[in-house]
């Protein structure tokens, strides 16, 4: 790389000022926009107050009998005896209830199994043995043998013999990039 | 059981036959890499916010907030206007003290505002993180669009594209980005895949959606995404660049330059492609025949270290010089040379002389004379001349370049040793030892030469038993060679690992030397108090083996190794002489040639590598990994995802959660390949042929690629905005201030609430 000259100094100079956006005014903006603080999250940390948030929903309403059943709710499925009939246990008989509602109310809103969310729709692990191939760490060919020590998968003894020159932490890494690896905590 | 016959099998890699790998390989082709994906400047294009002022409440900005690009234009536009990665880089800058600001590809201009880069979108995820560079994304493209902020706010509908089942924080905080910085009047949310889905003309099928951070299998039917059956796999293009790039840091770990996530993403585009038949392909993907083709060479900038090369004429001159001085040198000494002779001869004149004027003199004056020039006798003068002589004739002889014959000395004869002592006065005693001394000489010298004779003898019979069993009993020899290289080949072996063993800390080779040091510690002091200081270390000879058992590293075991490779070359010679199944290419040194060398082949391709030179250390080479990176989506667990593989998706989705034929049918009648992941070369062919193993023989499947995997979704998305969908779809500014910033309007293109 040349080092810089004066003259290509102020070119690039002149460049970056015409692609520096923050001096550029933006009518479109709301002058009095502020942004909170802490809104940036990663997604393991969305992912987990979204399933808070769903299971003190979930507990709330259970509890506190915040819907109030309507008049069509009152069906028993035949698995559960009317309220009337089991007297002495009233509170039980509130608590199954507000259940019965919540899960009609659910039943209502998703017709087909529980709600989608970014979660559940992950794909499941695979149960097909087809695709359950070892191949070589090293080289990534078919790997029918596995060292002892390193834990890693090798496609034949030159391989091995390069598997035991490996300097410490090098194996480790080999195994991260298959997910294989321990993590310490 | 016992094992009577050991053969080793040679994969065919190495049983190709010699002469075809010593035919040259072609030069390879050269990739370069890009340097960094700085496009220049883009103006704005003002006009489509011109042309939107004709009908404002239509004429939408539509976003497709790709975690790869970020595609804008309006919705009457054919293409997206601007396309961007959604990364910003800001800083302070010391120097001008102001604050800078770089959005998209505008922030890898310089090593400064790359140094501050920040993506948008969670690593590894379709859900966006950082909503300050989401923010300045917006910022920049709206500045781009050449919206002119006449109300105040953007003033134009806005329709974005949002990952299937997008998560409630992400949409509330767009929708407040959008509505409360922006004053976005309307906004409206839909997922790509189902956008170029219906830009492709479907309405009954199966979408999958490969693209940068994520696969989506998604059932359409009817036009309406059926979500609860949709499938998300956590890889996609931006997965298969970081796989790369750590299957690269593996391979080359004293790479010399820095490899960049753009470089491994060039790369996976250029050179990657999926394989009809991964495991029968990958088998052969380092065989000799045919690598040059299949490896790819990528070269990095270098610079070659210039070696000093001298020329023809300097190296005339100072070859003139060296022999010049050698000359000189030469001459001196035959001048010395001379001058000694000279001196010499005029010695033996003065002792001529000394001996002539002898004859007439008396003994009296004889002895005098003698006595003066320190002689003791007259012989002993004789002696003298003889000896000037025979050295004056032998460097008269060296200066002419006449050969030195050495003369046979006579046959000694010792008659002194068999008078008894006291026979002889004090003059023969001392003669008597001297010829005894003599003949001690002579003998071991005879001893010597008889010895050597028989050692020949010892040897050359040798060699006749040798040559009788290998004519009479022929199996036998070669078998007892065989087993002697073999032998020797172990004991390499042995010796290689005992010294490998010796590097390891905790190996047994290791703990042996560190007890032998504990032990020549300890002893010492135990011995003195037993019985004082009588340490006899080295009375014995075998006491000092010890020093050899300690010894570690250079030059502990030099001669042996000498020694092993000797004998392996001559036992190797023999084969080659006379064994018919032993040719030159199972010798060791074959054998071990690079040639045969699989991680050759893999580390550096068909052709050889040189350590010295920087062009080919700044060389990457992809071979296995040119399949092993594309791989993954269809087998998740090679890169440890511990989830199905596309096909397996696929199948489930089919097999398992539409029961009704029908159903099935439907779906298999439009399976739609969308997403810049299924860019591949030979995706389709190889997604086609694995799903159908997974379908009854008379299914009917048919297979479509997207006609722009990668744009398709924005195209789709603009046609729908263009359409009376929009203004039913989005949420009012008003509807927002009263319903919430989660609340959105379910439509058959957008994610339902939930």
């Amino acid at each position: 790389m040349p080092p810089p000259t004066p003259a290509n100094d102020e070119a690039h100079q002149q460049l970056l000022n015409t692609l520096d956006i923050s001096h550029v005014p933006k009518p479109f903006r709301n002058p009095h926009w502020k942004p909170s603080q802490r809104r940036n999250k990663n997604l393991k940390q969305i992912v987990s107050e979204a399933s808070r948030k769903e299971a003190s929903v979930m507990a709330t309403q259970a509890n506190s009998g915040a819907t109030t059943p309507g008049t069509s709710g009152m069906v028993t499925d035949g698995t559960q005896t009317p309220a009337e009939g089991a007297g002495p246990n009233l509170s039980q008989a509130t608590q199954n209830l507000s259940t019965l509602v919540l899960e009609k109310n659910a039943r209502a809103t998703f017709q087909t199994g529980p709600a989608v969310t970014y979660t559940n729709i992950e794909s499941a692990p695979s149960f097909n043995p087809a695709y359950r191939h070892h191949y070589c760490d090293i080289t990534g060919l078919s790997g029918p043998y596995t060292d002892p020590k390193t834990r890693l998968r090798y496609h034949d003894k030159e391989i091995f013999k390069v598997i035991r020159t490996l300097a410490q932490g090098v194996p480790e890494n080999y195994l991260e990039a298959r997910g294989a690896h321990t993590i310490l905590k | 059981m016992t094992i009577t016959s050991v053969h080793t099998l040679l994969p065919a890699r190495v049983a190709s036959n010699a002469t075809e790998k010593r035919a040259e390989k072609p030069p390879p082709q050269l990739h370069g890499v890009q340097d960094f994906p700085f496009k220049g400047y883009h103006p704005p294009q003002p006009e489509g916010y011109q042309q939107s002022k004709a009908h404002p409440d239509t004429s939408a900005i539509v976003i497709d907030n790709g975690s790869h690009l970020v595609k804008a234009g309006w919705s009457f536009d054919k293409n997206p206007r601007f396309a961007i990665p959604p990364v910003m880089s800001r800083y302070r800058d010391r120097k001008l003290n102001r604050q800078c600001q770089f959005i998209g590809y505008d922030a890898y201009v310089d090593a400064t505002t790359r140094g501050q880069l920040r993506n948008g979108f969670d690593p590894g995820s379709s859900v966006v993180g950082n909503w300050d560079v989401m923010e300045g994304v917006l910022d920049y493209l709206f500045l781009k669009l050449g919206v002119d902020g006449a109300d105040g706010g953007v003033g134009r509908p806005i329709l974005m594209t949002e990952p299937i089942a997008n998560m409630a924080y992400s949409r509330k905080m767009m929708n407040e980005i959008l509505f409360e910085c922006y004053s976005a009047p309307s906004v409206a949310y839909g997922v790509d895949s189902l956008f170029s889905y219906r830009y492709n003309g479907g309405t009954d099928g199966l979408i999958v959606d490969s693209s940068h951070t994520s696969t989506h299998v998604i059932p359409v039917m009817n036009a309406k995404p059926m979500f609860s059956n949709s499938t998300r796999l956590n890889w996609g293009g931006l997965q298969n660049a970081e796989y790369l790039m750590k299957l690269m840091k593996l391979k080359y770990p004293t790479f010399p330059t820095r490899l960049t996530d753009a470089q491994m993403e060039e790369m996976v585009h250029k050179h990657c492609y999926v394989s009809q038949d991964y495991d029968r392909e990958l088998n052969g993907f380092l065989d000799w025949t045919g690598l040059e083709d299949r490896d790819r060479v990528i070269q990095y900038p270098f610079t070659e270290h210039i070696v000093q090369e001298k020329t023809e004429e300097e190296l005339a001159r100072i070859a003139e010089r060296k022999k010049e001085s050698g000359r000189r040198l030469q001459e001196q000494a035959a001048r010395m040379r001379l001058e000694k002779l000279v001196k010499k001869e005029q010695e033996l004149e003065y002792w001529k002389d000394l001996q002539n004027n002898l004859a007439n003199e008396t003994k009296k004056e004889i002895r005098r004379i003698l006595e003066a020039e320190d002689l003791k006798d007259e012989a002993a003068l004789e002696k003298l001349i003889r000896e000037l002589e025979k050295s004056i004739k032998r460097s008269r002889n060296k200066d002419l370049g006449i050969e030195e014959t050495e003369e046979q000395p006579e046959e000694m004869t010792f008659p002194m040793l068999d008078i008894p002592d006291d026979q002889l006065d004090e003059a023969g005693l001392k003669e008597k030892r001297h010829q005894r001394l003599m003949k001690s000489n002579v003998d071991a010298r005879l001893r010597a030469k008889e010895e050597k004779e028989r050692e020949k003898a010892r040897i050359e019979e040798e060699e006749r038993l040798d040559r009788e069993t290998r004519e009479n009993d022929f199996e036998n020899w070669i078998a007892k060679r065989r087993s002697n290289r073999q032998s020797i080949l172990q004991r390499i072996k042995d010796r290689d690992r005992f010294t490998a063993d010796l590097g390891n800390r905790k190996s047994l080779a290791s703990q042996m030397r560190m007890k032998t040091l504990a032990n020549l510690a300890s002893d010492g002091p135990k011995k003195r108090r037993r019985g004082g200081d009588d340490d006899d270390f080295g009375a014995n000879d075998e006491d000092w083996g010890v020093y050899r058992t300690v010894a570690v590293g250079e030059g502990s075991d030099d001669e042996e190794e000498e020694d092993l490779n000797g004998m392996l070359d001559s036992v190797e010679k023999e084969l080659l002489e006379y064994d018919p199944e032993f040719s030159e290419h199972n010798t060791f040194a074959a054998q071990s040639d690079w040639t045969k060398s699989l991680v050759h082949a893999f580390l550096r391709g068909p052709w050889p590598f040189d350590p010295e030179s920087q062009r080919e250390a700044h060389q990457l080479h992809l071979n296995v990994e040119r399949i092993r990176v594309p791989e993954v989506v269809f087998q998740p667990s090679i890169a440890g995802l511990d989830q199905a593989g596309l096909i397996e998706i696929v199948a489930d989705i089919i097999n398992q959660r539409y029961t009704n034929p029908a159903d099935q049918s439907l779906l298999l009648k439009d399976v739609f390949l969308t997403g810049g992941n299924t860019l591949f070369t030979g995706f389709d062919e190889r997604f086609r042929k694995e799903v159908r193993g997974f379908l009854p023989i008379d299914a009917t499947m048919n297979v479509r690629k997207a006609s722009d995997p990668v744009f398709d979704a924005w195209k789709g998305a603009a046609q729908w905005a263009s359409g009376g969908d929009l203004g039913r779809s989005s949420v009012t500014r008003q509807e927002y201030m009263e319903k919430g910033s989660e609340y959105i309007k379910e439509h058959d293109l957008g994610n339902a609430t939930w």
